[in-house]
């Protein structure tokens, strides 16, 4: 019930209710004795008039020694005036119309005013001349179609109350409701705004001026939340991209940092590897002149002499990953020539079956380079992509190609904006998982079986992009293959 | 017969470097370190010094800085074990043997060889430098 009473629609209709309750009694009150009074005025006054009529007539037509002339205009009266009683006193006689039963005669009891003696009957004596004996003329009228009426009347006020109650009601309901439906629009929104959803648009197109003004500031305040929530998002977004970046930067630096004091490391290995190749290869060769030709010793020195080489290549290997500030020769190369050379050489090194692809030919630009350092970085790749092969179906491409690295992407691939030629080295061998791809460029990181790599191949590689200011990237799926990007700056002035 | 100084502090390069020289007929003496290098080098003279770069005491660029001054014409081979070292110990950024031998070749080295080198190596680079100085 107090649900029902606190809502807009429920204190209307009550409100209404209370104004009729207190108002309509007294209207129907005043209204019904309005009409009451001049149904009954008139009714007094028209029998009145037509008795006053009737007696002025009376000297005219009656005789007043012959009794049946009375009687006579007594029906007269009876039947032309719609009385129901009609009688004449003269004196202590009474006469009275032969249409009346002696009991109905009886009946006569003076009415001062309209219903009086409760007998629906009106009665009422008027003297008839100033000549004695006296003549009074007694006459009454039906009083029941007045009464019948009135109580049609009442009948209809009160028809006309109910209906009017009805009407007000429902169109308070209408109003009310024409009120709360905006409202209640309003309100769902906001709850939805509230959930979360603040894409809902406020519908600001009610007739009321009040909600209209709400609804538009309310949509004023949804359109500023959206917004803002717009702008958060955004400010979010970003901040994530710049973590990520700098999370990216500082694996990046973490990475080259590792890599950095390995090389160191592996440099100062190969230092004292070679202090003590040094002295092996002299004594061995020394060893051979004085041994005879062929004979066992002369040759397991020589395999000696042979491993010790081996050995100077591997530090050499070492060395070129290591060294930073090596004496290298750059200058502003075609890396077609270069990479076309460093292919024919992996062609011939490799068995035959392997398919090796290379891409369209298209025209780069030159880059600052050591050319020589540029082949033995394609073939290492390419000889580490040969190792990934396991199907007859499977191949290696290698391609070159022009980009442009932007803000955003140099920031990612930590490389200087401006325009690359980017070396691609694709195999569909076996691929690598995330852990191996982290660790490839250690050196002396291998995947092949002890003796079969030296773990070197990718080390170097690496030596070789930081020295040329590049950036190698490597995408790789197990089972799928392996991409590599090596990306080498342009050369500045190429017309130089 | 030509006299040639060898200068390094690994006794077993001294002693294959005195051999091989030897057995090609050279006249050789070696020394540990720069210091006493220089000292025998005033002491017996030479006609050609090979000596190593990365030494402790006075190091190899010093010690031929040293000898360029007072034996302008002598030939001077630079040997090194490539990598990068520092004389003391093998801390990371220490500067490398490339820059040594930069800076060895800013020293005036006649010639520089990359340990390990062969003896054919070594001794054709001596030959071509006595040969040289000889003519």
């Amino acid at each position: 019930m107090e649900r029902l009473i606190n809502t807009v629609q429920g204190r209307l209709v009550l409100m209404v209710l209370l104004i009729q309750a207190f108002l309509m009694p007294p209207l129907f009150l005043v209204v019904d004795r309005m009409v009451h009074r001049t149904m009954t005025d008139n009714f007094v006054d028209d029998v009145r008039l037509y008795s006053q009529v009737f007696v002025n007539e009376f000297p005219m037509l009656v005789d007043p020694n012959n009794e049946q002339t009375i009687v006579d205009l007594l029906d007269a009266a009876m039947l032309g005036g719609h009385s129901s009683y009609a009688a004449l006193q003269i004196g202590d006689e009474l006469y009275s119309s032969s249409l009346m039963s002696t009991s109905e005669v009886q009946r006569f009891r003076e009415d001062f005013k309209f219903g009086d003696h409760d007998d629906h009957v009106y009665y009422l004596s008027i003297p008839v001349g100033d000549a004695t004996p006296m003549k009074i003329l007694r006459l009454g009228f039906d009083e029941t179609p007045v009464e019948q009426n009135l109580t049609a009347i009442r009948k209809t006020i009160t028809y006309v109350a109910v209906a009017f109650l009805i009407l007000t009601v429902g169109t308070m309901g209408l109003v009310s409701s024409s009120i709360v439906g905006p409202l209640k629009r309003l309100q769902r929104a906001s709850r939805s705004i509230s959930s979360g959803d603040v894409d809902i648009e406020l519908d600001s197109t009610s007739k009321i001026i009040e909600i209209r003004d709400l609804s538009a500031d309310l949509e004023t305040m949804r359109k500023d939340l959206v917004g803002m929530n717009a702008r958060l998002q955004e400010e979010m977004a970003e901040r994530e991209l710049a973590e990520a970046e700098r999370r990216g930067m500082e694996n990046y630096l973490r990475q080259a940092q590792r890599l950095e004091s390995l090389g160191t490391l592996a440099g100062g290995v190969a230092h004292e590897f070679n202090n003590v190749l040094q002295p092996i290869m002299l004594y061995t060769e020394l060893a051979l002149e004085d041994v005879p030709k062929r004979t066992s010793a002369s040759i397991n020195l020589k395999r000696v002499l042979d491993l010790a080489n081996r050995a100077k290549g591997l530090s050499r290997q070492i060395l070129m990953f290591g060294r930073r500030e090596e004496r290298i020769e750059f200058r502003p190369t075609d890396l077609r020539e270069a990479v076309h050379e460093a292919v024919t050489m992996i062609r011939a090194l490799l068995p035959a079956t392997i398919d090796i692809r290379t891409g369209n030919d298209v025209a780069i630009g030159l880059v600052n380079c050591d050319p020589y350092q540029i082949k033995q970085l394609v073939v290492n790749l390419c000889n580490n992509a040969y190792q990934a092969l396991e199907g007859p179906d499977d191949y290696i491409s290698v391609s070159l190609n022009e980009v442009i690295i932007t803000d955003a992407m140099g920031a990612a691939a930590n490389l200087v904006p401006g325009e690359y030629v980017v070396l691609t080295i694709i195999d569909t061998g076996k691929g690598m998982d995330e852990d191996t791809v982290r660790r490839v460029f250690e050196p002396f990181f291998t995947t092949r079986d002890v003796g079969d790599g030296t773990g070197l191949g990718l080390s170097v590689v690496h030596g070789i992009v930081m020295r040329h200011n590049g950036d190698i990237m490597i995408d790789s799926e197990p089972g799928k293959g392996t991409r590599i990007r090596v990306y080498l700056p342009l050369a500045e002035d190429i017309e130089d | 017969m030509a006299r040639i100084l060898v200068i390094d502090d690994e006794q077993y390069i001294r002693t294959a470097l005195r051999e091989v020289l030897e057995r090609e007929g050279f006249d050789v003496s070696t020394a540990r370190d720069g210091k006493s290098g220089l000292k025998l080098l005033e002491e017996e003279g030479a006609d050609l010094v090979i000596t190593d770069v990365i030494m402790p005491g006075i190091d190899g660029v010093a010690a031929m800085e040293r000898i360029k001054q007072a034996h302008p014409g002598l030939p001077v081979i630079v040997i090194s074990g490539g990598g990068n070292v520092s004389p003391v110990d093998y801390e990371p950024g220490a500067i490398s043997t490339s820059a040594y031998l930069a800076s060895a070749d800013n020293a005036g080295a006649s010639c520089t060889l990359t340990k390990p080198f062969s003896r054919r190596d070594l001794v054709g680079a001596v030959r071509s430098l006595l040969g040289a100085g000889q003519e």
